[in-house]
């Protein structure tokens, strides 16, 4: 609980305060104004949205077609619906709800902005690698520990085409067909040990299922 | 038995279930409730599993610190090469110039009361020059004095000109008539006049010319900010049945009589001031000074004088009142922060990165030698 709420009010402060630092008494390269509310808040929001999906990503631990779509699709829609929402269009139709119009074509066009939330999620995403990796080196959990002994164990890499003869034994198709390298395991007769995690493994690709025909 | 293999990757199959020896005739009749075995749905999907290892998160380290060093140093010598000069004319000091103008500030006064500040360039500035006017400890990122505007009035709604929202409460009709523009953000226009005159060696001033437009941004001039009426040129006719801000001299159509583009609702200064700032100190663009077109500087250095319309009063919330002259560079003006930030970050990255290496180091041999518990 402690590391929680210490690293959301780290995050806090980060996304705070570097915008605000970076925004105190500066100017577009026009010198037109950009230390104004909108504009601000603009840049507070984009800040907070890289440092969550970065950390999204980090935290997903099986990238698939359908990951990557739900990822790259939340950020481009946020984009889509910022800039639809600050346009022409929306403000002439909708004034009084939509008055931030020309916020996002007007700052998001600075490099001064890009750098400041590249490095605001940067910042917010550092302490947590650096630790999660300082913990795994440090005290490896049973999960890194396998994990480990897989790449180790990946290198010679097991022949993809397995026919497994004993018809008698039935494997569940979906525990296993997720990792290449258990038809040796499962084969070789220590299928007894119980696995406490399913691990999975770092390369995938088209195996044949160890199942029984 | 060839059969029976080929048949598992099939794209879609009515019956998982694996029977050994059996045909396929009564597989079709009864529709089973598994799911398909196509790839989506038994999450055979091809995929990519980060972990992290010494060998991407080390490198990773030195990487970010290796790249973020140069940008942190180019921010910060970009940031020193933009020339800078400010100059506090609030006259809260008995010997500051205007002092006896912000003594005797009254609100229904006619006449104007001036003052000159006196003050020295010691470097040339070059290219464009960016006089900005600030302003601090006034708090435009209030809630109740942000919301405090009808943005439907100001686009040229020729209802809302008559009848503007209630969001501009106190400031919305006075004397029984609708006030254009209403609210608090337009009421406490800023209304100073700053001029600038260089002083030559021999006594001679001239005066700098100070260009009023182009410095508010263009969707502001062109989009949100509309004159009722169109493109009338006759505002007086306008805005008739509505009355000025309580606290202006004028009305809003007489902004700016020689310039039809920059009178009524679309003048850029009361636009720029229409944009509430987010700190409480804040500076907003007031002039530009255009460079010249030889090699001269457009500031040379030397004494300058600053003329002062004073007629803000600053006084009784405790703010200050300044004149900034900037140049301006690619990454705006000058804000040595975003440069420090990044070469501490880079910096710090770099000896986490070092520090990571030797723990890595220390605790991977011991690592080699564990065994999985069984």
């Amino acid at each position: 609980f402690v590391r929680c709420m210490l690293h959301s009010c780290y995050s806090s402060l980060i996304l705070f305060f570097i915008p605000w630092a970076a925004m105190y008494d500066t100017v577009r390269d026009d010198g037109k104004d950009i230390a104004d509310y909108q504009s601000f808040a603009l840049l507070a929001q984009t800040c907070l949205l890289m440092a969550v999906n970065v950390q999204l990503c980090l935290d997903t631990h099986y990238w698939t077609a359908v990951n990557q779509f739900f990822v790259w699709g939340s950020l481009s829609a946020y984009f889509a619906i910022t800039f639809t929402m600050y346009s022409n269009g929306m403000f002439l139709i909708f004034t009084s709800v939509f008055p931030f119009i020309g916020t996002a074509r007007n700052s998001l066009n600075q490099p001064n902005v890009w750098l400041t939330i590249l490095l605001t999620s940067i910042l917010c995403v550092l302490p947590v690698v650096a630790f999660r990796f300082v913990l795994m080196q440090l005290r490896p959990t049973i999960n890194d520990k396998v994990r480990y002994k897989m790449r180790k164990e990946a290198v010679p890499a097991p022949t993809p085409r397995r026919h497994p003869r004993k018809v008698s034994t039935r494997r569940s198709g979906y525990a296993f067909s997720h990792a290449q390298g258990y038809g040796e395991l499962v084969t070789s007769g220590r299928f007894l040990l119980k696995r406490p995690t399913k691990s999975r493994s770092t390369l995938f690709s088209q195996v044949d299922s160890p199942l029984a025909k | 038995i060839a059969a029976m293999m080929a048949s598992s990757y099939n794209a879609k199959e009515e019956d998982g279930h694996h029977s050994s020896g059996s045909s396929h005739g009564g597989a079709g009749a009864v529709k089973s409730k598994k799911p398909d075995n196509t790839a989506f749905k038994q999450q055979r999907l091809p995929a990519w599993q980060p972990i992290l290892t010494a060998g991407t998160v080390l490198p990773a380290f030195f990487v970010i610190g290796l790249i973020f060093i140069p940008i942190g140093i180019g921010l910060y010598v970009t940031s020193n090469n933009i020339k800078e000069f400010e100059i506090d004319y609030t006259g809260a000091e008995v010997s500051s110039p205007c002092f006896n103008c912000a003594k005797n500030f009254s609100w229904n006064s006619t006449t104007s009361c001036n003052c000159s500040v006196p003050f020295t360039l010691e470097q040339p500035f070059e290219s464009n020059v960016f006089m900005y006017y600030g302003l601090s400890n006034f708090y435009q990122n209030h809630r109740r004095y942000v919301k405090s505007r009808d943005d439907s009035q100001l686009n040229g709604d020729r209802s809302s000109l008559k009848n503007p929202s209630k969001e501009c409460e106190p400031y919305r009709t006075s004397d029984g008539l609708p006030i254009a523009p209403c609210g608090a953000i337009a009421n406490s226009l800023f209304n100073d006049t700053l001029e600038l005159y260089y002083i030559h060696s021999n006594g001679s001033s001239t005066a700098i010319p100070l260009v009023k437009k182009g410095i508010a941004w263009w969707t502001d001039k062109h989009v949100k900010f509309r004159n009722p009426g169109g493109s009338n040129n006759n505002l007086t006719a306008a805005f008739q049945g509505t009355t000025k801000p309580v606290n202006w001299r004028k009305p809003v159509y007489e902004l700016d009589p020689s310039d039809s583009d920059n009178n009524g609702f679309i003048n850029e200064d009361f636009i720029v001031w229409m944009r509430t700032a987010a700190l409480p100190t804040f500076r907003k663009l007031y002039r530009i000074i255009q460079k010249k077109p030889n090699m001269t500087p457009t500031l040379p250095s030397g004494k300058y004088l600053l003329e002062v319309t004073y007629n803000y009063p600053v006084h009784s919330f405790d703010g200050r009142k300044r004149m900034i002259l900037s140049t301006i560079s690619w990454m705006g003006g000058k804000n040595p922060f975003l440069g420090i930030a990044y070469i501490t970050v880079g910096s710090v990255c770099f000896f986490l990165g070092v520090v990571l290496l030797i723990i890595h180091h220390k605790y991977d041999n011991r690592n080699n030698s564990a065994d999985i518990p069984n």
